[in-house]
Order: C-alpha cells, then structure tokens, then sequence
C-alpha cells in the first residue's frame, strides 16, 4: 500500500491491564508485568498461560460482554466532537471483535451472545452505546488492524471527507482467542520475553482498546509516513529473509532522515518474527533504541498499534519511555533496551505491528 | 521388521492430512516432514499436532518444542516413545 500522507494527532487514549494511559505507563516504568497465569479456558480450565485481563475482568463470556464498562471509561476520554457524523467519521478496528460471544453461543446455546457474535453486530452495538452516528467504518486485518484505521483515516482527511476522525480499536480476549493461540503452541505457559534469544518462544494475550483523534493541521504531534506492507508469501509465515519487514521500513526509515529516534517494536516474545523484526529494524535505524511493551501488557492484538501509540505519546509527554519489561539478555540485537530510558533528545518513535501472514505495518510520530 | 509405531504415524499422517496420491509406505523415516517434498505448512503442523496429543495422551509445549518432534518420523516416535503411555503405543 502506498505511505499515507502526514497527518496530525490531537489526542490518542488507552486502556489496558494496567489501567489507562498514564496508569499503564506509570506501571511500564516501574517495570510492573500485566501478566499473570491464568487457566486457558477461564472456568473451563486447562493449562495455565499468561493473560492479562483489564479492571478485573473475568475471561469467560458474558451477554452483553463484560468489558462493555471498560470500554465506556476508555470513550470518556475521547474529546467531545460529534462522532460518526459525515465530517466526523469513525474507523472501528478488532482483530476478533465479539467472536468470543459467537462461540459462548456454540458451547452453551444461549441467543443472548449472538447480539455481539458478528463484527458488523458488535460495532453496531458498539456504536449504540457510545453514541455514535451512522458514518462508522468496520475495519480488521489482523494484528495491525489499528494501523490501517489510521491509515485510512489519514487518507479521508487528506481527501477532503473528513474534517476530523476518530480511530477507535479494540480487542479482549475471551476462551476463543486463548485456545485458539493455544492450540497454536505459541501461548504455553512461559511468559513472553521479547527479542530475547532463548530456546522457547511464548507470547501473553492481553486486552486491550486505544482511541486516537486525527485531523490534517490541529494537534501536538504528528502522525507521517505511515506505512502498510503485505508479503503475500504465506498464509501465516513471514519471508524467511525478513524482506517484508524492511520492505514495510522502507517509507518511514526515507522520511525518518537525520532524526535521533527510538523504536517502539511489535515484539510478541516468539522467536522467529522477533529475530527478524529485530535485524529488520537493526538494519533500518541502527542507533536507535527498540522497546516492547507486550512482555508486560501481553499481546492486545488487532488494537495493539492504538495501544501503543497512546503509550508512545504519554512517553514523550513524561520524557521518559519503559524498557522491554520482561526481555531478557542475551537478546537479538544489542540495540533492544530492557530498562527505560529519556526520550529527552530523540525526536521522533517509529512504531511498528506485524501479523499472520506477513502484514506489517509502521509509522513515524514526531512532535508537531 | 517395520517399527509399528512409525508405521502408525505414516498412516496418521496420510489421513489426518488427507494426503493426496501419497501411501503412508512411500513415507520416509528421515525426510523432514515440514519443508519437504511432501509440502506440509505450518497449519498442517497445527492439524498434526492436535491430532498426535489426543491420540497417544502426550503435551507439546511449544511450537519449538514441536518443530523438533516434527523433524521426521523417526524423531516424532522417539518424542511420541518418550512422553506416552507405553500402553496407548502400537505393538
């Protein structure tokens, strides 16, 4: 896909097992791990893996679902304007939105779940709830489901249909998602340490939802050269040479020349995505420091390049960025900070989502 | 004489996959499984996995843990060998 022109950040929020922005941040700096093993089941049970739930939230299924308040306490923050109206759209992003409600219908037959169970019927409810109007769009392309919210939200407003958008994704996990990465033996019961060099691989799940309001000239920072890659190599594998990683960096690393930057990686803990994202951004932007967050929040898959935005503002904001907590030495490049660091002389955070089957996705903030 | 659990897991392989114009004795023991000529991907792997843990009762930890006992039909009966119940094993 083509980079996306620049585009300016008004406000970006999120919410996470930590709690919202400045409470997740505040906790990342501390070093503070989300995760905590947890049946994979929930109240079916099974082998324990490392889940990272948002306000005391249980795993299993509800109608309607019971990180509706969650979710509500995360709009709250959203600055007031009169969304989903013609010059106010929204784009809707989720890897899973409320497949978990569709299997609590399969295993336990109640209709209730089905209100929730599509994604057309969840942001419909979504919305509802919210009090959106009717210009909603339904986006989802894997875990970087957020970055193409953002990346066709940049493009309405340059094409003239939107005077400001709102990106609004989400994702929390329910006994679907878990099994499903389960089964994939990717969630076992290690937790993640990401860009380490270690025998095992594991990943942690974790909620999460994240809001970022964007229009063409308003807004302390700003949001350039997105950019979307999609290797079409395989339907799950990354190219074993990582040329789809750097293919992705290319746009940003042009239009990141001669800044001091820092990276905020996609680094789930698996071994050979993080091996290559790693070199890929290595080879991109050699002095800069790379962090993951995912070590602590767990994965919040299709919401997390949202997520991570917010927490890439807040660490701006504060002048100080977590480390990878829960990365271990010896890691795939040294380049990998495992402590927090100033972000006081850097000028700018690319920030980086990959998924299943080789998407990738990147962009640079910088102050405005 | 034909190892019966390698005999076994050809079979398995042939029908759990549904492999097309493939018998289980063209199998070889040592041929990588995954990457080889018989073209398996790692949803395959996914599908063989589930399928050999309810089988012969065992656990694979990890999708390292897998790639290793996925390495050939003579490494997933010695990983099969070493983790299952002797009585679930063939022969």
């Amino acid at each position: 896909m083509l980079p996306a022109a620049a585009v300016r950040l008004e406000a970006a929020g999120c919410i996470t097992g930590l709690g919202d922005t400045a409470a997740t941040h505040a906790a990342l700096l501390r070093g503070e791990r989300a995760l905590a093993l947890s049946p994979v089941l929930g109240a079916e049970g099974g082998e324990l893996v490392p889940l990272a739930l948002g306000g005391g939230r249980n795993l299993d299924e509800t109608a309607p679902p019971n990180w509706l308040p969650l979710v509500q306490r995360l709009a709250a923050a959203i600055p007031a304007d009169e969304w989903g109206s013609p010059t106010r759209p929204v784009f809707v992003t989720s890897s899973n939105f409320g497949v978990g409600s569709l299997y609590a219908f399969r295993r336990g037959g109640d209709p209730g779940h089905l209100a929730y169970g599509t994604p057309s019927l969840c942001v419909e409810w979504l919305a509802r709830q919210l009090g959106w109007g009717s210009t909603v769009t339904t986006l989802s392309h894997a875990c970087v489901s957020a970055h193409l919210g953002l990346t066709l939200a940049a493009r309405a407003l340059h094409a003239g249909l939107a005077e400001r958008a709102l990106v609004f994704s989400f994702d929390f996990i329910s006994p679907f998602v878990t099994g499903g990465f389960h089964a994939l033996k990717i969630l076992n019961a290690g937790f993640p340490a990401p860009y380490a060099d270690r025998p095992t691989g594991s990943i942690g799940l974790g909620d999460g939802a994240g809001f970022a309001v964007l229009s063409r000239d308003r807004g302390e920072f700003t949001i350039s050269a997105q950019s979307l890659y999609n290797e079409m190599h395989h339907f799950t594998a990354n190219r074993a040479d990582g040329a789809g990683f750097a293919a992705c960096l290319g746009p940003v690393q042009a239009a990141a020349s001669g800044r001091r930057l820092w990276l905020k990686g996609h680094g789930t803990g698996t071994l050979e995505a993080g091996r290559l994202e790693s070199a890929a951004l290595a080879a991109a932007f050699p002095e800069a420091p790379l962090v993951s967050w995912k070590g602590s929040l767990g994965h919040s898959l299709g919401s997390c390049g949202v997520v991570e935005l917010a927490l890439a503002v807040e660490s701006i904001r504060t002048g100080r960025a977590p480390g990878t907590v829960g990365g271990v030495a010896p890691c795939f490049t040294p380049q990998v900070a495992l402590e927090s660091f100033s972000t006081a002389g850097h000028d700018g955070v690319v920030c980086t989502s990959n998924a299943f089957g080789g998407a990738h996705a990147a962009f640079l903030l910088t102050h405005a | 004489m034909p190892d019966p659990l390698k005999t076994k897991l050809k079979q398995l392989i042939v029908t759990t996959l549904k492999l097309e114009d493939v018998k289980a004795e063209d199998l070889s023991d040592d041929e990588p499984l995954i990457g080889s000529g018989l073209n398996l991907d790692s949803i395959d792997a996914l599908e063989l996995v589930v399928t050999l843990e309810k089988e012969y009762g065992i656990k694979i930890k990890s999708s390292e843990e897998s790639r290793v006992a996925l390495g050939s039909i003579s490494h997933l009966a010695e990983f099969i060998r070493s983790r299952a119940d002797p009585a679930r094993l063939p022969g």
